[in-house]
Order: structure tokens, then sequence, then C-alpha cells
């Protein structure tokens, strides 16, 4: 290989066609003299122009179209020669960082000599090290294309917005649910917005028996095994959820509370008294209407019992979590939109009013496909206040335009999967940890289960891993029609 | 079709490139176009501007052609390295295939051009050149007389083994130069007419004027394919004219050329061998297909050269200089690099 051009913090370099590198790979720019090397990933390959090259395949191909039929007498095998000039390539590779001292910056303020640097791959071990991608807490993500494994450490998760994010059926759903296992494995807590009941068998392996984790694992599926009494809510978190979910105006809230102080002074706070004190209380009409339309919602969602034994206290389920480590997986399988918007108001709340008080430490939140969940002023109370609380998200989508930009100006890692269409890369390069082309390049020649590791946890060094499978029984796999018939 | 292997163009090639093992190699090149340097005087020269009409014999019949190139692929500090390629092509059954024979690297100085001239005329024509020629050239001819001599031996094999064929050369039928000896020619166009073969030589470019005008130029209205005949054209000695001079336009458009036909052939078949090109080949701006193949197929390409100056500096050691283009170090951007002829 050999040193072509630089431009800008883009390398091109000539490769001929036993040196076999592809994208994504990592090329050490070793300039002795210099004393420094620089660290390149190849980000596209292409033909290199070679002159004359068009007219060998315009002449190959005269006869109709065809090709012409005949003889080539090549006594000293000149041929090989011209196939192997012919196939040489251009590799496009991104300067990620300067060796100097076995010490790593990520200048590329100096360039190599074109004549004296010498050029070979990189392989991922050696990287890693010089990286220092590694840690206390390893997590390991699945095996890379020089058979060596691509671990990150748990820790590059803590305090860290993340986005899983490609194509349907690529993997998303799994690299979840391994950095779940792996963090439950390392006592954090773990919070799942379940959208289609995929991890409620998380604690299974394979064949259906209980896994290591089988224990940490609690499925609360509203309306079955999660149901609040009233009078366990704080006012903020019911009012929370009327205004938020379910869009009480601001009068009607004011009138509300009046109604729970009332209750509360009756030391009965039940969905009856509720309706009944609703219905008899001295206010406009519009906000009687107003009252009732959402209290009927309260009800119809089933969320809701009077009866104590009933209801599930999700601060026991996170304070059991937070001393050996658990997933809590919310199951929002068969909940309505409305239902899933109070449950995920109810959660959230929960665990902000948790961390504030420190009753737990810090929480580890996935939420899949958020958009359908989440209402408007959380995504940036997610990335900035909730943060702060102790709430680390990781939102997993296979529509990236459905994340607001800012999510991804903010977010700290990107695993990122296939994506074919041009604008879906668009909406992901946006991320600040990434650089367009790297996505654009790499993202859409991903093969199914291979995921771009982007941002932190890789220090900054894209690099591409198949994820590892965990042996975790299959949820949420899609109805097929004819399933039977195959 | 003879397909022995030309072995000792090969052998030669080889040993040749022996001698060049781990010299440095500056690395240029150019290529060399097959021009008759001789002048045919053509003061005598008339063209006859009735034309003679032609009309396609569709009844198959084989068309063969033969072209040759040669390049300089760079220098070595004693010499030159040259690489020559011939090819045949041939159109039967509506299909055209092609013999390729090439490339061969000579590495060619004054002290082995004699030796490897000489071993190449004897292999191939076993016999030297006519005494009054130059037996060796001078260096910077040597290139495309190595690679004349691989296109007359090519024009000969096949001459050998088409049976009733049109024959198609590249250039003319004159013969008596340096490339081109007349007992070769005459012994090409013997052989050739031995098989019932018609040969045909088309220029591409000539020289030959009437009034002033070239011959290619003075083109009547009349429908093409036609041929006009020339008469009176005499070449001074030692050159022979052994073909009869034609103007050919065979397709439609404004492009003719200068045509040789055997001038042993009756004038009946001297046309009739035009006719049945016509109703066998591609014509394509009054140029055969089969003639426009075999040029293309051993020209080279910028990538070849490539390719065999990677060869020659691999398998021969070459270590590869960069001697500074005289002209651009002297003028500048206003020089325009060097030239060879």
């Amino acid at each position: 290989m050999k040193l072509y051009k630089k431009e800008g913090n883009i390398v091109q370099i000539l490769s001929l066609p036993n040196e076999t590198v592809e994208k994504g790979d990592y090329l050490l720019v070793e300039d002795v003299e210099a004393g420094r090397s620089l660290i390149v990933q190849v980000i596209d390959v292409q033909f290199a122009s070679i002159p004359g090259v068009l007219e060998e395949l315009l002449r190959s191909l005269p006869d109709g179209g065809e090709l012409i039929q005949g003889e080539d007498v090549d006594p000293l095998e000149i041929a090989p020669h011209i196939t192997y000039i012919q196939d040489a390539s251009l590799l496009f590779c991104k300067i990620r960082a300067t060796v100097e001292n076995e010490n790593l910056s990520p200048s590329s303020s100096w360039l190599p000599s074109r004549s004296r640097s010498t050029i070979k791959k990189l392989p991922l071990p050696t990287l890693l090290k010089l990286a220092k991608i590694n840690g206390k807490l390893p997590i390991i993500l699945g095996g890379t294309k020089d058979a060596s494994l691509l671990t990150i450490d748990a820790s590059s998760l803590d305090g860290r917005l993340n986005i899983i994010t490609g194509k349907k059926e690529t993997g998303k759903s799994h690299l979840s649910k391994l950095l779940m296992v792996n963090l439950v494995g390392y006592k954090a807590t773990v919070v799942v917005f379940d959208l289609n009941g995929e991890y409620i068998s998380l604690g299974m392996t394979a064949d259906g028996k209980r896994n290591a984790c089988f224990d940490k694992i609690r499925v609360l599926t509203p309306s079955q095994n999660f149901k609040l009494a009233l009078k366990q809510l704080n006012l903020h978190v019911l009012l929370g959820i009327l205004i938020h979910a379910l869009h009480l105006p601001g009068t009607s809230a004011r009138e509300f509370r009046h109604i729970w102080q009332s209750l509360k002074e009756r030391g009965n706070i039940t969905l009856h008294e509720l309706g009944e004190t609703i219905r008899n209380w001295n206010c406009n009409q519009q906000v009687r209407d107003a009252l009732f339309s959402r209290y009927h919602a309260l009800v119809n969602s089933g969320f809701f019992t009077d009866n104590v034994a009933e209801a599930t206290l999700l601060e026991e389920c996170l304070l059991k979590a937070r001393e050996e480590g658990g997933a809590i997986v919310i199951n929002l399988r068969n909940t309505s939109s409305i239902d899933r918007q109070i449950v995920v108001e109810y959660v959230l709340g929960k665990l902000v009013e948790s961390l504030t008080s420190w009753t737990l430490k810090a929480v580890f939140l996935f939420a899949e496909e958020a958009h359908l969940y989440l209402r408007e002023t959380y995504w940036d109370d997610i990335v900035t206040r909730m943060r702060h609380f102790g709430i680390f998200t990781t939102f997993i989508t296979n529509q990236p335009d459905t994340i607001r930009e800012n999510i991804y100006r903010q977010a700290d890692n990107i695993f990122l999967f296939n994506f074919t269409n041009e604008h879906d890369l668009d909406v992901v390069s946006r991320a600040a940890r990434v650089d367009a082309e790297t996505v654009r390049s790499i993202a859409r020649d991903l093969p199914p289960h291979h995921c771009l590791v982007l941002g932190k946890v890789v220090r900054d060094f894209p690099m591409v891993a198949r994820v590892r499978a965990l042996d975790v029984k299959t949820m949420g796999e899609t109805r097929l029609f004819f399933k039977d018939m195959n | 079709m003879d397909t022995t292997l030309p072995q000792q163009f090969t052998e030669l090639s080889l040993q040749s490139l022996k001698r060049v093992q781990n010299q440095s190699f500056q690395l240029n090149q150019h290529s060399f176009q097959q021009i008759n340097s001789f002048e045919e005087h053509s003061q005598s020269l008339s063209l006859r501007l009735e034309p003679i009409p032609l009309k396609p014999i569709r009844k198959e019949n084989i068309v063969a052609a033969v072209d040759s190139s040669t390049m300089k692929i760079g220098e070595t500090t004693q010499g030159i390295v040259i690489a020559v390629r011939g090819a045949s092509v041939w159109k039967q059954s509506k299909n055209y295939r092609y013999i390729r024979l090439g490339p061969f690297i000579f590495h060619l100085t004054e002290e082995n051009k004699r030796e490897v001239y000489n071993a190449l005329e004897k292999a191939y024509f076993t016999s030297l050149p006519d005494q009054n020629h130059q037996s060796a050239p001078n260096l910077l001819q040597m290139p495309m007389r190595i690679a004349s001599l691989l296109e007359r031996w090519m024009q000969m094999m096949l001459s050998k083994t088409i049976n009733k064929g049109i024959i198609l050369f590249d250039g003319s039928l004159t013969s008596g130069t340096a490339d081109m000896p007349v007992g070769r020619m005459k012994q090409i166009l013997g052989t050739a007419r031995k098989r019932g073969n018609i040969v045909l030589a088309f220029s591409k470019m000539t020289n030959l004027r009437v009034n002033g005008y070239l011959i290619t130029d003075l083109l009547p209205e009349d429908t093409p394919p036609y041929l006009l005949e020339t008469e009176g054209l005499k070449l001074k000695p030692p050159m022979v004219l052994l073909g009869d001079v034609y103007v050919a336009r065979l397709t439609k458009g404004n492009c003719a050329f200068r045509l040789d036909i055997d001038r042993e052939v009756p004038i009946e078949q001297k046309i009739e061998a035009v006719e049945k090109l016509l109703g066998n080949d591609l014509l394509t701006q009054s140029y055969p297909e089969t003639l426009r193949l075999a040029h293309i197929l051993c020209t080279f390409t910028a990538n070849e050269v490539l390719a065999m100056q990677h060869f020659i500096t691999r398998r021969h050691g070459l270590q590869i200089i960069n001697r500074p283009d005289m002209h651009r170090l002297l003028f500048g951007p206003f020089g325009k690099g060097e030239s060879w002829s």
C-alpha cells in the first residue's frame, strides 16, 4: 500500500489486489523518521483511476457487446500483471488519531512522508489496546472481522445517552438485550419500555429454561400484574398523568387539586369516591366534563384499582433491583396509545421521584420506539434534566427520524445497524460524535447482525462487530399468515 | 490457422531481458506509428475519375487481417526497453476470432541490436534480407523494425493457412524498403495467391497527390461503394510497387482510403475481392471491421504499459530512476516533453 493523497482529514491510499482491505478496517501509516504514525480507517474502497482501463474494457467487448473469441499467446505472462494493475484500488481513509510514543492524540495536522511511510493493517486488538478500550466491567459485544472480540466497558454506558438504530430485523433488540443482561449482571437497575413484548422472556434461555438472570427480571404488564391503587399515588404523579398523558387543561387541573385535597382529608381516596366527588363538585360544567372524561380514561385503562392487595408497588421492584441489580420490563404490548402514555408517565414520574429522594442511585432506561409513548417535552427532559437525576437512556428505533435532532447531537454512543435509505443515514449522521462519511459509507454495507459502534464506548474509533448470540428466548416475532404452510 | 508459437521471439525477448538485471530504469513511454517514411513520386500519377461500381458478394468468404504495434516502455543506461505485439483477426461464419501474439519485451542495446534483429530475420524468413539493406538499423528504428518483422511473419502465416480468402494488410504494398524487402513481400503475396487468397492493403494515410490534391480527397459524387483507379505511379529504385493502387470509397460519407491490390491478380478478381469484402465484413467509414479489430487488439493501452513496467521491474529487478525531462527542465511549462521522432 502507498500513500497517495491527503485532503482534509481523508487520506487516499493505493492498494494492490493482494492486499485485502475492506471498509471499516484500520490502517497504520507509519513514518519512522518522523517518529509518528497515523491511525486511519477505511471508509470507502474504489477502483484506482488507472489510465487505459476504459480502452481495455471496450476492447474486450467489440463484437456487438459480446466477448470476442480468441487466443492470447502471452509467453512472458504479462496478462496477470495487467489484471493486477487493473484491479488496484484506492482506499479512502478517515484519519482517526496520531500515535506518538504509544500515546494517542486526535491530531491530523501533520503529513506523513509519501515515499517513506509504510502502511499496514492495524489489528483491532492492537487498536483496542492502544485506545485503552477495556476496563473493569467488560461487555463482549461480539466478534470483529479479524476474529477478535470487541469488548466495551459497562462504565462507558454510565451517565450516557445511547441510540440503537437500524433497519427492521437487523438485530437492534438483540443488542439491547445483550446490553441489558450485562448491565444487570453488574448489578445495575434497568427499566425497559417494551413495546412489543420482546423482553418479557429475558430471564429464559432459548429452550425455555430459566437463565442466570431469571430472578432479576420482573415483567410488569399494565392492568394485569401492574396496577396502581389511587391512595398509593402522589398528587404530582397523578397530575402528571392527567396533564401530560390525558392533556387536562390548567383550570381543570387546579380543580382536580382541590378535589384530591378533599378526598385526602376524608381519607377516602378510591376510584369510586373520586368519580362521585367530581360528579358533586361545585364547579363550572365544562371543567366537570373535562375532569369526568379523564376520570373515565383512568378507569377504562384498567391500570388503577381500589384493591390495595392487587396493586403492585413499582418502588418495591426498583428497590429490589437496587440491591442485586435487575431489570423491570414494562410490557406495553396490547396496550392502547392513551394507556401507554399513562403508564409511561407514571413510571417516569416515579423514577424521578425515587432518584430525587436518592432511594435509587441511577437507572438505565431502554426505550423502544419512544415516539409512540413519549410526550414532546420529555425528549429534552431525558437528555438534560433526567440525566442529572440518574436516568441514562438508550433509545431503540428503526425510524431514526422519530428521534429529535438534539438527541442525536447529545448522544454519547450510537450503535448503528444497516440502513440503505439515504434519508435515514442523513438523520443519523447529524450525531455530534459521528462523521457523516463514515456513517453513509459503512452503515449502508453492514450485513444483518453487524453493528457499527460509534462514540465513547469505543473512544471515538468507529468499529464494526457482529453482535454475539445470546441464549435468550426470542419473543416479539412477527405473526405470519403463511408460517404453517411453509 | 497456424498457431505455432513464435519461439524464437520469446527466447530472444527473454535473453535480452536477462542482460537488464539490476540496472537502473527510466520509465517513459513512446508509441510508434507505422508511417511510410519513403517518398513515392507522384508527378506522373493520374486518377481515373470514372468510378468502378461495386456490388457486395454475399457468398461466404473468410476475411482476415493482421496488424502489429510497438512501444518504448523505458530506458536503461545501455539502451531501450520496447514491447511488441501482433494480432490476426478473421471473420468466419459471422463471428470474429483472433490470435494475439505478445507482448514480447526486448531490451535493445547497441551491442545486441544486430544479434537480435538478424536472429529474428533468420528464424522467420530463413534468410537475411537483401544485401543492399542495412541488416540492423539504428537503435531508434529498431522498435518499428521488430514490429514489422512480427507483422510480416503473421502475414505469411495467414497467407499459408487461409484458402480462397481475403487478406487485409495495414499499409501499402510498396516494397524495397528496410522494413519490407521486395523478395519477402513477393514471397508473401505469392504464397497467398497459390492458395487462392487475395491481399488487399489499406493505408490509413497517403501522401499520393494528383494536381496537388490528395487522391483520397478527389471523390466523385457517385453513390458508394466504388473504386477509383490510379495510373502512372512510379517509385524511385530500389522501391517497387507490388500492387495496383486504387482509392476505395466503400461506404457513404467522405472517408476513402488508398487501397493496394496484388498486381499479379487479374483485374476482375481484384474487383471481385473487394466485392467479397463488402459482402462478408462490416464496413464503417469505408474501413473494414476485421482490420480495425486487428489494430485495436494489438495496440497497447496505458494500463498495459504500466503492467509491463511492473513486470520488468519485479521480474528483472530493475531500479526505477527518474531522469528529468530536459524540455521541462529548460523550458518549464513551454517544454512539451521529449520527443523521439
